[in-house]
């Protein structure tokens, strides 16, 4: 299966054919060449039980089915596009970061809470990113959405990462996250350095960071 | 987006602008005076150059950003670059800032009436809303720029403004151009390719 690719920086073009079907955030698509559907979907690939679970957990960023033959151009916002290449590992993203991925991966959404307990819905809380998380696994690519394009900061055992939860975009590999703060009371009047909070990633891994601090 | 590797040393950068960092880092907001002592502190609560930086300190590789903009380094041997306090990232421990007054050019364009000086031994990190270029001022051959698009300059330049105001800008039938800052002498001056929004549409 050919492979998603850039037009621009904020633009990338995906073939679809018989058996090489994508989901896209609805909407996204900016032009296509071909004959081309695009159906609503609520399920977005997970089946009615999937569905159940994200709509109890606020993941519920709309996507649509893209069938037929042809090739899509997609966009949104006028954000950078990257794509990310799946063989098999689990790539955790938020689910309003997702533009298109390729209807052959599965997805699933996942309790943040079941890493760290309580302190990872206090995390959830914090950082605003709500205490689910989508999950896409599988052979496929994704593309991600990103405010000034993303950089990759590779995790080892040895050196944890850091990041701050607006900038962090998604991760992928064995990688445990916990909330870590430097609260002083420097905060506390007011008068902090802006990175009270913090995301600890660590394990093995690749993080993917934006340049700016504002979400979607 | 910046990377800067440290060993022990502390630089100071723009409060909240840190997106990740790998090893030890402690990050700390600056005092009220920003190393610049009582008066530098009031000089700049009066000229409205206020900049919030902090203080990050340790062992490692931090990575700065904002709102994705572009980040060009300029590097100072001794010498002075005027800045924007709005254009300003990161600037290494040593350096030392200060506020400058420049009169009255700054009234409408929305930067008032001061610029910060950063001077000394170091790398600057400047923010700008696309890539910076730099210009070259030779004397005899004066710069002019849009103020809207001007983020700093270095070297031994003069600065006034030309304005060109005539009937047709005050019947708001104006090019979008009646004012600009001149600059002469030898020197460097950095535009970025869009404009701020300033207080006058002029």
């Amino acid at each position: 299966m050919p492979g998603y690719s850039p037009i621009n920086k904020k633009m990338i073009q995906v073939p679809v054919g018989p058996g090489s079907e994508v989901f896209s955030k609805r909407g996204a698509m900016l032009a296509y060449v071909g004959r081309v559907s695009f159906e609503p979907t609520a399920t977005a690939g997970q089946g009615i039980g999937g569905a159940l679970g994200r709509a109890m957990a606020g993941e519920h960023a709309p996507m649509m089915r893209v069938t037929g033959q042809g090739s899509v151009m997609f966009g949104h916002g006028g954000m950078e596009v990257s794509v990310v290449d799946l063989a098999g590992d689990q790539l955790f993203v938020e689910a309003d970061r997702l533009l298109v991925h390729d209807a052959s991966l599965q997805v699933g959404t996942m309790f943040m809470g079941e890493q760290g307990g309580l302190s990872g819905m206090v995390r959830g809380q914090v950082t605003g990113q709500g205490l689910f998380t989508s999950t896409l696994s599988g052979h496929g690519s994704v593309a991600l959405l990103s405010h000034g394009g993303v950089i990759e900061l590779p995790i080892s055992p040895q050196r944890p990462v850091h990041v701050d939860p607006q900038a962090y975009v998604a991760h992928r590999g064995q990688v445990q996250n916990k909330l870590s703060t430097a609260l002083g009371w420097r905060d506390m009047m007011g008068r902090g350095s802006g990175e009270a909070f913090q995301l600890e990633l660590s394990g093995s891994g690749v993080v993917y960071v934006q340049a700016s601090e504002r979400k979607i | 987006m910046l990377a800067v590797d440290m060993a022990g040393e502390t630089i100071r950068a723009l409060n909240g602008s840190m997106v990740a960092y790998e090893g030890q880092m402690t990050f700390k907001r600056q005092g009220m005076t920003g190393g610049e002592g009582l008066r530098g502190a009031i000089r700049r609560r009066v000229a409205g150059e206020s900049i919030t930086l902090m203080e990050v300190t340790g062992h490692g590789t931090v990575y700065l950003a904002q709102e994705a903009t572009e980040v060009t380094l300029v590097q100072l041997a001794g010498d002075t670059l005027f800045v924007e306090s709005d254009s300003l990232l990161a600037l290494d421990g040593q350096l030392q800032t200060g506020v400058q007054f420049i009169g009255l050019r700054g009234m409408g364009t929305g930067q008032g009436l001061a610029t910060t000086k950063v001077e000394g031994y170091g790398t600057v990190a400047l923010l700008s809303d696309g890539p910076a270029i730099a210009l070259e001022v030779t004397p005899g051959v004066p710069l002019c720029v849009d103020p809207h698009a001007y983020v700093g300059h270095r070297g031994q330049l003069q600065q006034d403004i030309v304005t060109d105001v005539n009937w047709r800008t005050v019947m708001g039938q104006g090019s979008g151009e009646s004012v600009q800052f001149r600059y002469q002498g030898h020197g460097l001056v950095y535009v970025q390719p869009a404009e701020r929004g300033g207080m006058l549409e002029i």
